[in-house]
């Protein structure tokens, strides 16, 4: 009898830590910003009319692929503990840059004072206007390499110039905003090629409509990069080199490589995004990403990416952007005011926020 | 007990939270955010009672926008329709998201102030496709595959009839060499501002002994760069006799470039510019009467809304979902020598103007 009264206690304690160490799982894991949408989803509802419709299941979807592939991006830099507020600018810089390479006419009166006039483009079209599918392709690599490009620029001065990556991005934000306009006088760059604009475009109902090009690219990147961070020694030392650089530096992690490879994924990522947004919005355009900032760091921080580095994954980078596109779209269907979605939006993140700072306080160092 | 009343505490922020959204939610057609001080509503001559219109504007930054959002809002009210507004402060592809989020609600119509013609020609293939009414307030889509009922001014018509008269007064002035003019161009990806500049050259062209090559000062619609612009413009061309602004709006700015260098001056005085520009606001019409500005180009706003409110609801009341029509209005130049019989017909100078 009093041998089961001593013994009992120690067989209690570790159910009990097991039960609080599953529940700091939860808080911290996937399955959280999973509950969080099914959650929201079933209280909205009943207020956001036509929320759980299967056209409102398209439009979800279309707004959530380049969205999603922008968080992605995003998360590669989180997870190294930085942050790279010039995606915005990318997404500005490579969608007309690429545009301007395809379209098919552009007007004297509107480009010929541009910088490319003569050049990459004239009267009669872009440089690659004329080479069907693969020109397409082809201003597609050259999008997404010009934004690499941006991305490179920013990894070395936070790697080799030790500059702050708010500062540098916030500089290369600004910087490459303006180059955007400058680029084409601040003109959209309409006239694309129909396979360009098939990207960002449903075809068919039922199912059909679901299964676009852009779905298939997005998923294709979710896919790699889930990969890379999860099954590669590359994204092990990622992981290492945003929880605590010194020991990872100690540890053999060439950390300057992996800084600047992160931005420079960060940014092609924001430039293939730009692709599937200027693709349905049929124009080039150097004022896409403007507003984009708050979209991308709300999704990645609600998908558990943190702020602080060292935590996040993909599947969360992707449920995260997936809440935030539900929450804009409900939000539009329950008709509030403009101000009123902004200040929703801002609580949101807010919110989320405080939760990483909760999420760290429970797990620590673990991700 | 205390996680009881965290519980309590949580259900309550929640509950409220949740009724406070409700609570903003917007279903009977108000002003929303465009803080207009009058209602100016307008008899759409059909019922809209039980019909719901998606009303999308890409922003409110001018007085012309600020009170043509009003003037649509307050007339779908006064039609009893069930107004859905969304404002996508200049973002267009904010503004496609929000458009879709319309037709998932199955509204009867559609009403855009599209960012530019080219976001104009997605938001019309998406209601084309959903079988839903369009009607394009003031700004034409870039070009005319989609089927929509366009309400727009005749800019280059007005323009041209605004620098007529600007062209008279500088001929008064008997200067001794060519008239140095300058214009201010708006965003030339808009359909509105090329109008406008091919109104002034117009003018311009069939004169060509009477003006030296013409100064261009891009805006973009921007008030910053505009001035920023202007200020450059005037800094190497110091020495200019007629200043044409292809919007009203810009008049703030031209008159902080200006007034420095004592060139902002009414008519009939030393170092007088002749000033013209497009819109009719409040501000032109003053500044008319004062003597500052020579002639103005008058959209009639109310005409506008008017006619697209109308064709728009009789398509919905036809069950006609590929509504495809052109309304063009003529407008005017209102000049110093007509101000006193045109000034009734010009919207900015009878309403008090909107917070823009």
């Amino acid at each position: 009898m009093s041998t089961t009264q001593k013994t009992a206690p120690p067989a209690a304690a570790p159910e009990s830590a097991r039960r609080v160490d599953g529940l700091h799982r939860f808080l911290a894991g996937e399955g959280f910003v999973l509950a969080l949408i099914v959650v929201y989803v079933l209280a909205v509802s009943p207020f956001a009319n036509g929320l759980l419709t299967e056209r409102n299941a398209v439009n979800v979807l279309s707004n959530l692929w380049p969205l999603a592939i922008i968080v992605i991006g995003q998360s590669f830099v989180l997870i190294l503990g930085g942050i790279d507020l010039s995606q915005t600018a990318v997404i500005s810089v490579a969608n007309t840059f690429g545009a301007l390479f395809i379209a098919q006419t552009f007007a004297p009166a509107l480009f010929s004072d541009t910088v490319f006039w003569g050049s990459v483009i004239g009267e009669e079209g872009g440089a690659l206007s004329d080479a069907g599918l693969g020109g397409t392709v082809l201003a597609i690599v050259l999008t997404v390499a010009a934004g690499c490009l941006i991305g490179l620029l920013n990894g070395c001065a936070v790697a080799v110039l030790r500059m702050p990556p708010f500062m540098v991005t916030l500089g290369t934000m600004l910087l490459f905003g303006a180059v955007a306009i400058w680029m084409t006088r601040s003109e959209n760059v309409t006239s694309l090629p129909p396979e360009y604009l098939a990207i960002g475009s449903t075809q068919g109902g039922g199912v059909a409509s679901f299964l676009t090009l852009s779905m298939g690219v997005a998923v294709v990147v979710a896919i790699g990069a889930h990969y890379v961070l999860s099954r590669t020694t590359y994204g092990a030392w990622l992981y290492a080199a945003g929880t605590n650089r010194r020991t990872a530096v100690v540890s053999g992690v060439p950390h300057t490589r992996m800084v600047i490879s992160a931005y420079v994924i960060s940014a092609g990522l924001a430039a293939l995004g730009s692709v599937l947004y200027s693709s349905r919005l049929g124009a080039g355009r150097p004022t896409l990403g403007d507003d984009m900032l708050l979209d991308v760091i709300g999704a990645a921080i609600i998908g558990g990416i943190s702020l602080f580095g060292g935590k996040g994954s993909v599947l969360g980078a992707f449920l995260g952007a997936l809440f935030f596109v539900i929450l804009s779209n409900s939000l539009n269907l329950m008709n509030l005011p403009f101000h009123v979605v902004w200040v929703v939006k801002g609580l949101v993140i807010v919110a989320a926020a405080l939760l990483d700072v909760g999420r760290n306080r429970l797990i620590g160092g673990r991700r | 007990m205390s996680r009881t009343r965290t519980l309590a505490a949580g259900v309550a922020v929640a509950a409220f939270t949740a009724l406070a959204l409700s609570g903003c939610a917007t279903t009977g057609g108000g002003g929303g955010d465009t803080g207009s001080t009058e209602k100016p509503a307008i008899d759409v001559g059909v019922s809209l009672q039980g019909k719901t219109i998606c009303f999308g504007f890409s922003g409110s930054e001018t007085e012309f926008w600020a009170a043509g959002i009003a003037a649509i809002s307050d007339s779908l009210e006064a039609a009893d329709a069930r107004v859905i507004e969304h404002n996508s402060n200049e973002d267009p592809n904010k503004q496609l998201e929000q458009m879709n989020d319309c037709i998932t609600q199955g509204v009867d119509g559609i009403i855009i102030i599209p960012e530019d013609g080219s976001s104009a020609d997605t938001i019309i293939a998406e209601a084309n496709k959903a079988d839903i009414p369009i009607g394009v307030f003031n700004r034409p889509p870039a070009s005319e595959d989609g089927a929509a009922i366009v309400a727009v001014a005749d800019n280059r018509g007005v323009s041209a009839a605004t620098m007529e008269h600007m062209v008279t007064e500088a001929e008064a002035l008997g200067l001794d060499r060519k008239i140095r003019s300058i214009i201010m161009v708006g965003n030339l990806s808009d359909q509105n501002a090329v109008e406008r500049r091919n109104g002034f050259y117009d003018v311009v062209d069939a004169n060509p002994d009477l003006f030296e090559e013409p100064i261009e000062v891009q805006t973009n619609w921007d008030a910053a760069t505009g001035q920023a612009n202007l200020e450059a413009a005037m800094q190497a061309n110091p020495e200019i006799d007629l200043l044409f602004t292809s919007s009203d709006f810009l008049y703030p700015q031209i008159r902080s470039v200006l007034e420095p260098l004592g060139l902002w001056k009414a008519a009939g005085e030393d170092g007088h510019v002749i000033m013209g520009g497009i819109d009719g606001d409040n501000r032109a019409c003053n500044l008319l009467k004062d003597g500052f500005v020579d002639a103005t180009g008058v959209q009639d706003l109310f005409t506008e809304a008017e006619s697209l409110l109308t064709a728009l609801a009789e398509a919905i009341d036809a069950g006609e979902t590929d509504a495809d029509e052109l309304l063009l209005d003529p407008g005017f130049a209102l000049t110093q020598d007509n101000v006193e019989e045109k000034e009734k017909d010009t919207w900015g100078c009878v309403i008090t103007p909107p917070n823009s």
